[in-house]
């Protein structure tokens, strides 16, 4: 039972932007384990559709400060530099908190709000929803048995033209989003890339930032796993297509998983002359997709009311944070020609400077 | 404004292909300060690298174009869209540059006023344009009418820019041509032989640049175009070599001609392949009454004898053409853009560009290509060095 005397775990979504309309609103509703009592955003307009989409009682607040007195725990679907202000706040008064990805912008934000947890022992989980894909489960399972042989080399890319954008546009400023598409695209890879190899070493990183957030970007990464080195690449855009996928090779074939890929991953023996799609037993039947939002909160709720960890905690959370840190460290420009090499030859066309 | 430089230039379609390297030219050679006007972050990657100065707004909503356009005293308008965008939101931006005194508005047309048959002494601007069959030029021929009444009824320094196929990195055109020899949708019409009307992005952005200050620029229109000629047999071929593919050459009285479009026949020819589709017909089954029609409709068509019922189907479904056996040329139809674009037998020359703005096309052709085919790579839209494309299903060795 929970303070208030409620069987359910009274929930806050602090943040109304689009991951909030499309997922968490939508879980936390059809969840049995929580009962939504709050919902903040700074934007009336967007409270009122939300509210008015979903038929919401006098929940919503302007102010999430509001919410503090109503809720056992929040979902913070801010920003991602108001996660650790906010988010220390709540967990200062034992407010449980599932933090949207990343974490926090930097390695100490992250500590911040760890330190705030433990010093409260209020659940801290990181909304790293890949790893709720049985795929995610089903990759770690398989490196781990013979049947790649030894792992030779990983290469994951991921692409599009634009695509999901933050109704605020915060992700286009390193401000307010700690950096670009390794950050906005990046976050889900880096935290399963842990996850899959253990500590990661980054060997090095090219960008295309100018001063700005990055739109492209190459990494390259060194792991030991069962005791040999593996190395891998890492590339993302936010200005093209790209191939969209994990493949991992080994000396007797290849596994690769499509981004998208959630239920199964695809086993390329080393003679070629087949694809096996591999699912685990107990994997969801094809068309039944779970809703993957909705396993990740009930997570937090299991690990609220029983106090086993949630599936991402927060020092878990921590490392894809840290680690995209490392990269920008190391960050060295892209080489781009076509962007360069005729820069003095059009500087003449401007009127000189007086 | 004469020689002085602009104080903050607006830009407006930033995120788009020449917008975007507009702001990369603007920021990396520090020639100008300047905006973003931006409709949508989503879109705004690559100009969001560097720290810009962003003002986000849709040019059809009056207030937030005249926010967009405070505190700058040039434009350069590049944003393109529907007929709305493309005249109330230029009528806007115009608006606003008057009321608040800006002293330089760079608008980019296209050759396409000329249409698809552009006549044979548009090789420099005083050809008149006229409204053609070509929705695009039209839009654009309104456009530029637009510009010009407020440069003489406001005394806005306007100047028109109206350039060709624009090619190079991240270009549409590059891009589509590329796709479009892959998938076997284009060949070389009659040997190629017309001008293909380029120029390279960077090009364009050095004649942007001048008509940004150059006092002569002031009401005119001028053609922006690379110097060297080049055929569409060369740029296609050029293109092909990059998609590792051959392009088919054809005679233009081989082509296929569009077809005629009856709007009548042609969706009640659509209608029935629209309903067959088991996802709409589920949807749509939602609305009672269009579930009660259905079922009457099928009873009723059950109800006919077989003859009236097979009669029926073929009329509406139209002959089923099947490519025979050995009859497998490919064909290439008329209309399709660039083979309907190779019809325009004019090339138009900037050497008005040259004379007025001192324009002097910096990138040749081949470097141009160079270092197209370097982003392309870099984009996976051709095959890196010893890396599969994207979605080419090959594992590595």
């Amino acid at each position: 039972m929970l303070p208030g005397g409620s069987a359910a775990v009274r929930l806050g979504i602090i943040g109304c932007g689009a991951i909030t309309g499309t997922a968490h609103l939508p879980a936390a509703l059809s969840s049995a384990d929580v009962e939504l009592t709050a919902l903040s955003d700074t934007n009336p307009a967007r409270l009122r559709y939300l509210q008015r989409q979903h038929g919401l009682g006098p929940i919503v607040c302007g102010d999430y400060r509001e919410a503090m007195r109503r809720v056992d725990a929040v979902i913070l679907a801010l920003p991602n530099h108001l996660h650790t202000p906010v988010g220390v706040e709540f967990l200062s008064r034992g407010i449980h908190v599932l933090s949207e990805k990343p974490l926090a912008t930097t390695r100490d934000e992250c500590e911040q709000l760890c330190h705030a947890a433990r010093s409260t022992r209020a659940v801290l989980a990181v909304g790293l929803v890949t790893r709720f894909f049985p795929s995610t489960e089903l990759t770690k399972r398989l490196i781990e048995c013979p049947l790649l042989g030894e792992l030779q080399s990983f290469d994951y890319e991921y692409g599009t033209a634009g695509g999901w954008a933050a109704l605020s546009g915060y992700t286009l400023a390193r401000s307010t989003s700690g950096g670009g598409v390794l950050v906005v695209s990046g976050s889900h890879f880096l935290d399963r890339m842990i996850y899959l190899f253990g500590d990661v070493e980054v060997i090095g990183h090219c960008d295309d930032s100018r001063g700005g957030v990055e739109a492209n970007s190459e990494t390259w990464f060194a792991a030991t796993v069962r005791g040999r080195s593996l190395q891998g690449r890492v590339r993302l855009s936010k200005t093209h297509q790209l191939g969209n996928r994990l493949r991992i090779v080994g000396e007797h074939g290849v596994l690769e998983v499509a981004e998208g890929q959630t239920r199964s991953v695809t086993h390329i023996p080393a003679d070629g002359a087949f694809r096996h799609e591999i699912t685990a037993l107990r994997a969801p039947p094809a068309g039944k997709e779970p809703n993957y939002f909705q396993l990740q909160l009930e997570d937090f709720v299991r690990a609220i009311l029983t106090g086993a960890p949630p599936m991402v905690d927060g020092e878990q959370g921590s490392k894809s944070v840290a680690l995209a840190e490392c990269c920008y460290r190391a960050a060295t420009p892209l080489h781009e020609p076509w962007s360069e090499a005729t820069l003095e030859r059009l500087s003449m066309a401007a009127p000189a400077r007086g | 404004m004469s020689l002085e430089r602009a104080r903050r230039v607006l830009v407006t379609g930033a995120t788009g292909f020449i917008g975007g390297r507009l702001c990369e030219v603007l920021t990396l050679t520090g020639a100008f300060p300047f905006r973003a006007l931006v409709h949508s972050a989503a879109s705004a990657w690559r100009i969001a690298r560097f720290p810009l100065d962003f003002a986000v707004g849709d040019l059809c909503d009056r207030a937030a174009v005249d926010r967009a356009v405070r505190g700058c005293d040039a434009v350069v308008h590049l944003a393109w869209g529907d007929h709305a965008v493309m005249q109330r939101g230029l009528e806007n931006l115009l608006r606003a540059a008057v009321d608040q005194g800006v002293r330089r508005f760079v608008h980019i047309s296209s050759v396409a006023v000329y249409g698809n048959h552009p006549p044979a002494d548009s090789v420099s601007e005083a050809a008149p344009a006229r409204p053609t069959d070509m929705a695009y030029g039209n839009e654009k021929l309104e456009q530029e009418r637009r510009v010009l009444r407020h440069w003489k009824r406001h005394g806005l320094n306007a100047v028109i820019l109206r350039p060709p196929n624009v090619y190079g990195p991240y270009a549409p055109f590059t891009v589509n041509l590329i796709n479009k020899i892959r998938s076997r949708e284009v060949a070389i019409v009659d040997g190629g032989r017309n001008p293909c009307n380029l120029v390279y992005v960077d090009n364009l952005v050095e004649a942007i640049l001048l008509a940004l200050w150059k006092p002569e620029a002031v009401g005119e229109v001028f053609f922006v175009t690379d110097p060297a000629v080049v055929t569409w047999e060369q740029c296609i071929r050029d293109h092909a070599a990059l998609a590792g593919v051959e392009v088919a050459r054809v005679a233009a009285t081989a082509l296929v001609p569009p077809r005629q479009e009856h709007i009548l026949r042609d969706s009640l020819r659509a209608l029935p392949h629209v309903l067959a589709d088991r996802d709409l017909r589920h949807v749509l089954a939602r609305i009672p009454v269009v579930r009660r029609a259905e079922r009457l409709l099928y009873s009723w068509f059950q109800s006919l004898p077989e003859e009236t019922r097979q009669g029926i189907r073929l009329s509406l479904r139209g002959p089923q053409r099947v490519q025979r056996n050995g009859a497998g040329e490919r064909q290439f139809f008329s209309d399709e853009t660039l083979i309907a674009a190779q019809e325009r037998a004019v090339a138009h020359s900037s050497d008005k560009a040259r004379r007025l703005l001192g324009y002097t096309a910096p990138v040749s052709y081949d470097e141009a290509m160079r270092l197209t085919e370097q982003w392309l790579r870099h984009a996976g839209i051709i095959a890196r060095d010893g890396v599969p494309e994207p979605g080419a299903g090959r594992v590595p060795p």
